[in-house]
């Protein structure tokens, strides 16, 4: 990602959009086919859990009955176990190559900018924290959707092959993955709708649609505002100036090294 | 006796007049009809309706001897006796005289019906029932039993093989005589349904049981092996065993339809009752685990889903199964602390989980907006 466009001091002023990118299209590839086996698994998988609902009835029938639709269900979930096993392999392969960035590594600074970008949306403080290439929801997000892939893949693989799991674990650990299958799904359905669609779709900040993950572009003025400390990183320019809290915090901790990774400026605690 | 004269005088009419006879009672009752105020009795009583006399009594003339028999070309022997007192004890005795079924018999010498043995001749009679029972009638031509006459098969039960023809009571009234009217054919399936907690309590006079016609009907008796009775039977089990009043009475859960409903084999019978194709069900129903005419209560060390016995009873889907396979199925258990702790907490832990998850994202979403708001 240091094909980035260099950035010329008029641009910034005139706010000529100039675009950076934020994802390859082998990211945005991978996302889309997440997206597509991701969703195919919640529209053969929740109707099972809510088998009573005329929705799920109705998809079911649509799907040619259960049997289809858990035949469906596998097959997606192979994909699914495909898709996260490259997903590590790439990490692996990045890593032997020495190429790997750690920007999906939570660090303890993440949960101070949860906790300043609380202070920051109820208005304790008019000091928008700086974030990095991901910010703490991305992260969280991110964590998420590894821990919930493992439980899914586990649990989903103990109710494959229920005769095999209970060769080596109580049977009532078939029950249990049933309830944890069951639950996770819907917990990762609903923070997917709710979160995932309002930061990328309904959030006023980004609405209709972040395109980042479609054209894999992000505007200047959105990394800016938005991830700072890349953006400052990336250009060797300090990002987000036109922050009046930038100035009202100390400025010294502003002139931070571009490249410097992790450790950028604390804020000044108000308390 | 003034009967036999009567009968005598029919017989000495000229044929023609005797055929003729019922003909012209028809058109003196119709006569009578037109007259209004002219009572149609007086009017139309030529030799054989006295109705003051019993209009059996010229029949047991020869019917109440008990020797009376007679034989098919076949070699078969049928007794043509009447007991009458037992007659007068069924459903029909103060309702039915002899010619009202046999009206063909009016005629004596009697017209030799055209068979060759006691079943044809059972069977050409058989239709005879439709004339006043023709509800029913038709209810049958729809059961497994018509299916089967109508495939030539001699020994399908007629009305009369289950009713009997002459000491038929009313049969709802005797439970037991149900089954045994069943087992005139099925022996085997009575026998076994005798020695299941459902027959044996039958016996012992239980008005709560299903007896054989609880589950299978009728007269319009369907298959028992076709995808939708499999899929019926779930609620004909349910039927009694979801009925908590019922249910309690015995001590028996009354959940066992839900929780069966909410595990992977009811879900998929759930799927497949709802589906307008009919597509034979793998999935196990009540009757695969706990067996059909044969089940015996969860604490009879015979019963197939006692616990010593579940696994071979899993086997029989699960041929793989290893001895910690069976206790993946819950017994129709809610998970609870007791039962089923991991489940339990695997199950609260979501259910508290979920809507603090959930209405923190709301708030934060909330707080986001209102964030936004301000700073425009």
């Amino acid at each position: 990602m240091t094909e980035m466009h260099a950035l010329k001091e008029s641009k910034r002023e005139t706010h000529e959009p100039e675009d950076f990118l934020r994802f390859t299209l082998g990211q945005r590839l991978e996302h889309w086919v997440l997206v597509f086996t991701f969703f195919a698994l919640v529209v053969t998988g929740l109707p099972q859990k809510f088998h009573d609902a005329a929705l799920s009835i109705w998809v079911i029938e649509t799907l040619g009955g259960i049997d289809n639709a858990r035949l469906f269900h596998r097959i997606f979930a192979t994909v699914f176990v495909f898709e996260s096993s490259f997903h590590l392999g790439a990490i692996v392969v990045s890593a032997l190559q020495k190429r790997f960035t750690p920007s999906m590594i939570p660090a303890p600074r993440d949960f101070r900018d949860a906790f300043d970008w609380l202070r920051y949306s109820v208005g304790l403080t008019s000091q928008r924290p700086h974030f990095d290439r991901y910010d703490f929801k991305q992260i969280f997000e991110y964590w998420g959707i590894v821990f919930g892939a493992v439980i899914m893949i586990a649990t989903g693989l103990i109710l494959w092959f229920p005769t095999y799991a209970t060769r080596f674990l109580p049977g009532e650990v078939v029950a249990a993955a049933k309830e944890t299958h069951s639950g996770e799904a819907l917990l990762a359905f609903l923070i997917i709708v709710i979160w995932h669609f309002y930061s990328v779709a309904f959030s006023p900040d980004v609405f209709p649609l972040d395109q980042s993950m479609i054209n894999g572009k992000i505007s200047r003025e959105r990394m800016i505002e938005e991830h700072s400390r890349e953006y400052a990183r990336l250009t060797g320019i300090k990002g987000a100036p036109p922050h009046p809290s930038e100035q009202s915090t100390a400025g010294g901790s502003s002139e931070q090294p571009p490249n410097g990774p992790r450790g950028a400026p604390r804020q000044t605690d108000p308390r | 006796m003034t009967e036999r004269n009567e009968l005598t005088v029919i017989k000495l009419l000229p044929p023609l007049s005797r055929r003729l006879l019922p003909l012209a009672v028809c058109a003196a009752i119709a006569i009578a009809l037109v007259f209004l105020r002219m009572a149609p009795a007086a009017e139309s009583s030529p030799p054989p309706a006295p109705s003051t006399e019993d209009p059996n009594a010229p029949c047991l003339g020869c019917h109440g001897d008990s020797e009376l028999a007679m034989t098919f070309p076949d070699g078969e022997a049928l007794s043509l006796s009447l007991d009458e007192e037992a007659y007068r004890q069924s459903v029909h005795g103060d309702k039915l005289n002899c010619l009202d079924c046999h009206e063909q018999n009016r005629r004596y010498p009697h017209p030799l019906p055209e068979v060759s043995g006691r079943r044809e001749y059972a069977q050409a009679e058989y239709e005879l029932c439709k004339r006043c029972h023709f509800k029913n009638y038709t209810l049958t031509l729809d059961s497994v039993h018509f299916e089967a006459m109508s495939k030539g098969f001699a020994y399908a039960p007629l009305c009369t093989d289950c009713h009997t023809a002459h000491t038929m009571t009313e049969i709802r009234e005797s439970r037991t005589q149900i089954a045994e009217a069943c087992s005139k054919c099925h022996r085997s399936i009575y026998e076994e349904y005798a020695s299941s907690i459902h027959g044996s309590a039958l016996l012992e006079e239980n008005p709560d049981v299903p007896v054989c016609t609880t589950c299978h009907g009728v007269h319009n008796i369907p298959s028992a092996t076709t995808a939708s009775f499999r899929l019926g039977s779930l609620d004909l089990c349910a039927g009694c065993h979801a009925n908590k009043e019922l249910m309690d009475k015995y001590g028996i859960s009354s959940n066992v339809l839900k929780t069966y409903l909410d595990d992977f084999h009811g879900k998929t019978a759930g799927f497949y009752q709802k589906e307008p194709s009919e597509v034979w069900p793998e999935t196990p129903v009540c009757a695969d685990c706990h067996g059909v005419h044969d089940i015996k209560s969860v604490d009879d060390p015979e019963s197939q889903v006692i616990k010593e016995n579940l696994l071979a009873t899993c086997r029989k889907c699960h041929p793989d199964a290893s001895a910690n396979f069976p206790s993946a199925w819950l017994s129709h258990y809610e998970p609870s602390l007791d039962k089923a702790p991991l489940v339990y907490l695997v199950k609260m832990y979501y259910r508290m989980l979920i809507p603090f998850m959930v209405g923190g994202l709301a708030l934060y979403i909330m707080l986001d907006l209102w964030r936004l708001a301000r700073n425009r």
